[in-house]
């Protein structure tokens, strides 16, 4: 019999009470998985659509949303003039509801900008003017939306007709709605109006030279603000309220977890004070009763953990299929997320371990004696 | 049989041993002296609530005297720093209601003491069958708790009491919560640990005829040692 038998005994002393402990950790660190994989891959799926556009700095507003706030397309005018920019694109992109999908990305872009060459046709035609009443659709989006070439779609009070089928190389293009920036501005009745502009810089432009110009490009229009693609998600205030909201939710499910452990631990110690006392009056240590006790708890989080890994991956990517998130949702479930999942699961193991394994090391070994 | 040890050095000394409980308000222990020689069988005997148990419990180290001295080998226990390996390598408990671990085999129970000693798995293992055989149930070392007889539990309990080969074993009525055929069933293989081995064991009993079995009976009333006789039955 090895300690490790012990403490797995002890666990099995009580088999309901330690699968409800771990049904209890699980959720909460399935939360984790899924928010914050949920929350990281939408990141992930919007820097792979700039990415894919070839764009290399995003021009936006300060503030705003998840979408951010709108601005005059004139300035681009002021940008564009720079040296080191070789190309721009105005955009004004919205997150609504479209016919029956509640979460549709609304991608208008400037008639002719860089930021339409990257749509690669899969089916019917793009638009063939900016004042066309046409959209084009992503793969995902047409498949959410039911829609097929030549079908109409009803854009905020417009109906439009579907040209075009496209394959835009990244997540977020895919499950977009893309259409002509004079059209959506003339339905929204908001001419002039854009809230980012796509920067392409001049081909061999290192990350040095790229942050002479983002300085640049904030001297010249401070009400804006110029970032890499790369910083761009990571600065953006809607994603940074995405992240504090995960992280915010996870915890307080993971505080669930918290007290479900330390409850089940303090019940374990509380029942089996008689048997710490014999141990100790059998010659073992206090430091190995704590050990015992936080080695359980800290296997409760562990195999918390890995069920609530499992679940939290598999969970996910059910809700990935539902129609409303369908196309829109490519979570990021990498092996550092999982891991670190695991790794909060046994930190709370341990952490509800410390009261109840601290009150076992209280317990005298002379009520061994007195009981039964 | 292995004579007791008459060397000057007594193996525990007690001297002017007080416990009260309460603030002072219950004295379960009001000044006992005595001493015992290695290889000694001491009999504690008296009536419930004499303090026979609190002296054991002292003697053990599972509680602190509230005055006097007690020294094992001539140093003092009380102010050991390890208490716990006091436990592990010198003493050997036997209690009335065995006290075994029921989520644990005989087998595993008598290996518990053993953790922390330095033996490897293997050795715990073998040690405890060896123990088991020693007590008769080799046959029984997979069964838990629960599907033994109450003298066979009692049998485990005394293979894990000599787990680490304590010097001193202390036992608590250990016939108290058996039938009179298993009680003596225990009492002989207690009596022959004792003697074959020649380890100093202390006994609590309240039954006379139990306490005639060992050498020498202390016999406590009211918290003290009111007499220190030879067993008659044994003439030593």
């Amino acid at each position: 019999m090895t300690f490790l038998t012990v403490v797995i005994r002890g666990l099995l002393r009580r088999p309901v009470r330690t699968c409800l402990t771990l049904a209890g950790i699980s959720i909460g660190i399935a939360a984790v998985v899924a928010l914050v994989g949920m929350s990281r891959g939408f990141e992930k799926g919007w820097q792979v659509g700039l990415k894919a556009r070839g764009t290399d700095l995003v021009v936006s507003s300060r503030g705003g949303s998840l979408t951010p706030k709108p601005f005059n397309a004139s300035i681009r005018d002021q940008i564009a003039r720079l040296p080191g920019i070789a190309a721009t694109c105005n955009l004004l992109v919205q997150v609504t509801s479209v016919e029956d999908s509640d979460l549709m990305i609304l991608s208008a872009r400037e008639w002719g900008g860089f930021s339409w060459s990257n749509l690669k046709l899969v089916t019917g035609r793009m638009p063939q003017s900016g004042e066309e009443q046409a959209v084009v659709l992503g793969q995902t989006a047409a498949d959410i939306l039911k829609k097929k070439v030549g079908d109409p779609i009803q854009i905020e009070t417009a109906e439009l007709k579907v040209v075009g089928i496209v394959k835009g190389g990244a997540l977020v293009e895919d499950g977009s709605v893309i259409m002509s920036l004079a059209l959506l501005q003339k339905i929204l009745a908001s001419p002039d109006q854009i809230n980012a502009i796509d920067v392409r810089v001049t081909p061999g432009t290192n990350e040095k030279q790229l942050q002479i110009l983002i300085q640049q490009i904030q001297r010249q229009v401070p009400e804006v603000r110029a970032v890499s693609v790369a910083d761009h998600l990571s600065n953006s205030e809607g994603f940074r309220m995405v992240r504090a909201m995960t992280w915010g939710t996870s915890l307080l499910a993971v505080l669930v977890g918290v007290l479900g452990v330390m409850n089940t631990m303090l019940m374990t110690v509380f029942e089996r004070t008689h048997e710490i006392c014999v141990l100790l009056a059998v010659g073992w240590k206090r430091s190995r009763i704590i050990q015992m006790v936080l080695y359980e708890s800290a296997l409760l989080g562990f195999f918390g953990g890995v069920i609530g890994v499992t679940i939290g991956a598999l969970g996910v990517r059910a809700l990935g299929e539902t129609p409303a998130l369908r196309g829109l949702l490519q979570p990021d479930l990498g092996f550092p997320l999982l891991a670190l999942s695991v790794l909060i699961a046994v930190a709370v193991g341990v952490f509800s371990g410390l009261y109840p394994a601290w009150r076992s090391s209280r317990l005298a070994p002379s009520q061994a004696l007195q009981a039964g | 049989m292995i004579p007791p040890s008459s060397s000057a050095v007594p193996l525990l000394e007690a001297e002017g041993l007080t416990r009260a409980f309460d603030d002072g308000q219950v004295q379960a222990l009001r000044g006992v002296d005595f001493s015992i020689q290695e290889g000694e069988f001491i009999a504690i005997t008296g009536p419930s609530g004499c303090g026979k148990s609190t002296l054991l419990q002292l003697l053990g180290l599972l509680d602190q005297p509230t005055s006097g001295t007690l020294l094992y080998r001539g140093d003092s226990l009380p102010a050991l720093r390890d208490p716990a390996a006091y436990r592990a390598s010198e003493i050997g408990f036997i209690f009335q209601a065995f006290h075994l671990l029921p989520t644990f085999t005989a087998a595993e129970n008598v290996q518990i003491p053993m953790f922390g000693t330095g033996r490897s798995l293997s050795e715990r293992r073998e040690r405890a069958a060896e123990l088991l055989k020693l007590v008769g149930l080799e046959d029984r070392s997979d069964h838990f708790p629960s599907k033994l007889s109450g003298g066979e539990r009692q049998r485990v309990a005394i293979a894990r009491s000599l787990a680490n080969e304590p010097a001193l074993l202390l036992a608590d009525e250990p016939t108290g919560n058996l039938d009179s055929k298993n009680a003596h069933l225990i009492l002989d293989l207690i009596v022959r640990l004792q003697q074959e081995h020649g380890r100093t064991m202390v006994m609590v009993t309240h039954d006379p005829s139990i306490a005639e079995r060992a050498g020498r009976i202390l016999h406590m009333m009211d918290g003290k040692v009111v007499s220190d006789k030879p067993s008659p039955r044994t003439g030593s």
